[in-house]
């Protein structure tokens, strides 16, 4: 009886030892979660943020609706990612492409990529729709401004790889399509500061 | 000491897996080389030490299976671990002499941090995502320009920690600070991108790095093609890359030193030994790579990076440091055998002696370098941009020994449409 009881308690032991560790807990994805340091969700956070308030606030969107009695009609063009980490720039455009149609203030037309599917469909409904929910061909909205823009990082590293400083700098902007004039250029800089604590574990 | 032996045992094991690996790669059978590694790795032969050498090999055998996505999840895997692994280094300092380094955590040589973006860069071109093979060009860049900084501040804190003071922890100067294969590829990418400036500093520095490299080796860069058509677009809709070689090897050199002043007094006995790897190139067969485009027209490649040669220049910056910490680990042991076995004699002469014996033992049997490696990197590169007409095309990339023979022949059929930008034509022969 002893026996089996210490074999008992011994395999429920083992048992509870050989679990998963991994543990899953879900936050506010406004949470900063730095984990490595490279350029993460808050990050992209701070950029949209920063960048809707500065387009919906700067003078060329009254100017536009000034003379043209109509919110402008932008498209979401390339932002290039010239830094050394793979940045994923959608994260924070789909954010500003969002803000934009919710404040009702700049309208938003399908990307390149995302119009070549609907015109698809569009194509397709002219053969297989019926005549009264056809979609007409040549009716898109054209777009008024492109926003274009980059991601740039400087990294500075001490000798020994344990502190680094990454400084990102983002810029957007608004380039009218017809005139090629910039009418809104939004910057936002952000600058981290890592440390490398001792490892422990293996040599 | 026999659980010290026995840990080396591991290192032999993994020496000679190494080797089938390599044997595997250049059979360009990557199926079995896939299967092998597994196989390795189920057997813990490759252990969680030597992450950053099994994600590498990974790496290598899913790029040139094509198997993109898995490729450069292995390399990125591998590029985290060397750049955690580096900073544990850095740490641990001189505490971990004691250590055989076989037993501690690979950190991969500086080189094979910067080659492995060069292999991502090209699974992302061969995927089109040009942003993103920037992105790693950029870091090759980077990485060459640090390369300096790193190792020196490799020796710097083992200076730091070392409280004996009397190792002389110098390196040796790096004298290469550009990747002319990194710059290619950043010029063709900044050109088909529309960065024609960007393309051109590129160029410019791409033949910086063509320059370092001549000194390196005498007579063996030839680029014959024209690099300022790099910059213009619409000049080329494909790539063509081939891969000579293999990557340089370690091996190891032993150096033994047995003092007596032949007075009898065993005292004065001193015996140490020490191992430490020295880099290898391997001869490549290969004496060009041309290609036969449409059975018509044939173009030869250029060489464009002798990435052992390089491999070989950077670790000869790094060697003072493998050299002191050998020493110094040796001389550690052999004093403390000295030490232990001298005042045991004291008290027991056979004893003493005994001791004595098992320490010269003791050295012989646990001295052991640390031979581990990248052992699919290839070790030239060759390139070239070609302009194909619309249609299927046939591109046959022939590799040539030096009797003019055609040693190896690779053969793809390349589509180009009105929308094609780029296509990445890319071939090894890994003799």
């Amino acid at each position: 009886m002893k026996y089996s009881l210490l074999t008992g308690l011994l395999l429920a032991f083992v048992l509870v030892g050989c679990r998963p560790s991994q543990k899953i807990t879900r936050i506010n994805p406004n949470t900063t979660t730095d984990l490595s340091g490279k350029w993460n969700d808050t990050d992209a956070r701070l950029v949209a943020e920063e960048m809707i308030t500065d387009a919906l606030s700067k003078p060329w969107l009254n100017q536009f609706n000034r003379n043209n009695q109509k919110p402008p009609v932008v498209i979401v063009g390339r932002v290039r990612n010239e830094s050394m980490e793979h940045i994923e720039t959608e994260v924070f455009t789909k954010e500003l492409e969002r803000s934009f149609v919710n404040s009702g203030e700049i309208s938003v037309v399908a990307s390149s990529e995302e119009r070549a599917d609907i015109r698809d469909e569009r194509l397709d409904q002219q053969a297989n729709a019926s005549y009264e929910t056809t979609k007409k061909l040549g009716q898109e909205l054209g777009a008024d401004f492109m926003l274009i823009g980059n991601i740039n990082s400087i990294v500075d590293e001490a000798v020994d790889s344990r502190t680094l400083a990454v400084f990102y700098t983002v810029n957007l902007e608004f380039v009218n399509i017809q005139t090629n004039q910039k009418v809104w250029i939004g910057n936002k800089k952000i600058k981290k500061f890592i440390e490398r604590r001792n490892y422990r574990g293996m040599p | 000491m026999i659980g010290l032996v026995f840990t080396g045992c591991h290192s032999y094991l993994l020496d000679d897996a190494q080797f089938d690996l390599r044997d595997s790669f250049t059979a360009a059978d990557y199926q079995s080389s896939e299967e092998l590694l597994k196989k390795f790795k189920k057997k813990d032969i490759y252990r969680s030490k030597d992450q950053v050498l099994y994600n590498l090999e990974s790496g290598m055998i899913y790029h040139f299976s094509n198997k993109y996505d898995s490729s450069s999840f292995y390399l990125s895997n591998a590029e985290n671990e060397i750049d955690q692994n580096y900073t544990k280094s850095v740490s641990r300092g001189v505490g971990a002499f004691l250590t055989n380094d076989n037993k501690l955590v690979y950190d991969g040589e500086p080189y094979e941090d910067v080659y492995l973006n060069a292999f991502k860069a090209l699974n992302f071109i061969h995927l089109q995502d040009w942003d993103a093979a920037l992105v790693e060009t950029r870091r090759m860049t980077h990485k060459m320009t640090q390369l300096d900084v790193k190792i020196k501040g490799l020796a710097s804190s083992f200076a730091k920690s070392d409280s004996t003071g009397k190792t002389d922890w110098e390196t040796g100067d790096v004298n290469i600070q550009n990747s002319a294969m990194g710059h290619y590829l950043s010029t063709v990418l900044y050109a088909k991108a529309g960065d024609i400036d960007d393309a051109r500093i590129e160029r410019e520095k791409l033949e910086i790095a063509l320059k370092e490299q001549a000194n390196l080796s005498s007579g063996r860069n030839h680029v014959k093609s024209d690099l300022s058509k790099l910059q213009n677009p619409n000049s080329y809709n494909v790539l063509l890359a081939g891969f000579t070689g293999r990557a340089p090897y370690k091996v190891q050199e032993d150096a033994r030193v047995f003092m007596d002043d032949y007075d009898d007094k065993k005292d004065d006995e001193f015996y140490l030994k020490f191992s430490f790897p020295v880099l290898k190139t391997y001869h490549s067969e290969v004496n060009y790579v041309r290609a036969v485009v449409n059975d018509s027209i044939t173009t030869q490649l250029d060489l464009i990076e002798q990435m052992d040669k390089v491999s070989a220049e950077v670790y000869k910056a790094k060697q003072p440091i493998i050299y002191s910490r050998a020493l110094v680990r040796a001389s550690t042991k052999a004093i403390g055998t000295k030490l232990i076995s001298g005042a045991v004699r004291e008290k027991n002469e056979f004893l003493g002696d005994l001791l004595q014996i098992l320490g010269f033992i003791a050295q012989e049997t646990t001295e052991k370098a640390d031979l581990r490696s990248w052992q699919t990197m290839p070790g030239q590169s060759w390139m070239k941009t070609i302009k194909l007409p619309e249609g299927i095309n046939t591109v046959r990339i022939e590799y040539i020994g030096r009797n003019g023979r055609v040693r190896y022949f690779d053969e793809f059929e390349v589509t180009i449409t009105p929308n094609t930008e780029l296509e990445l034509v890319e071939s090894i022969y890994a003799n």
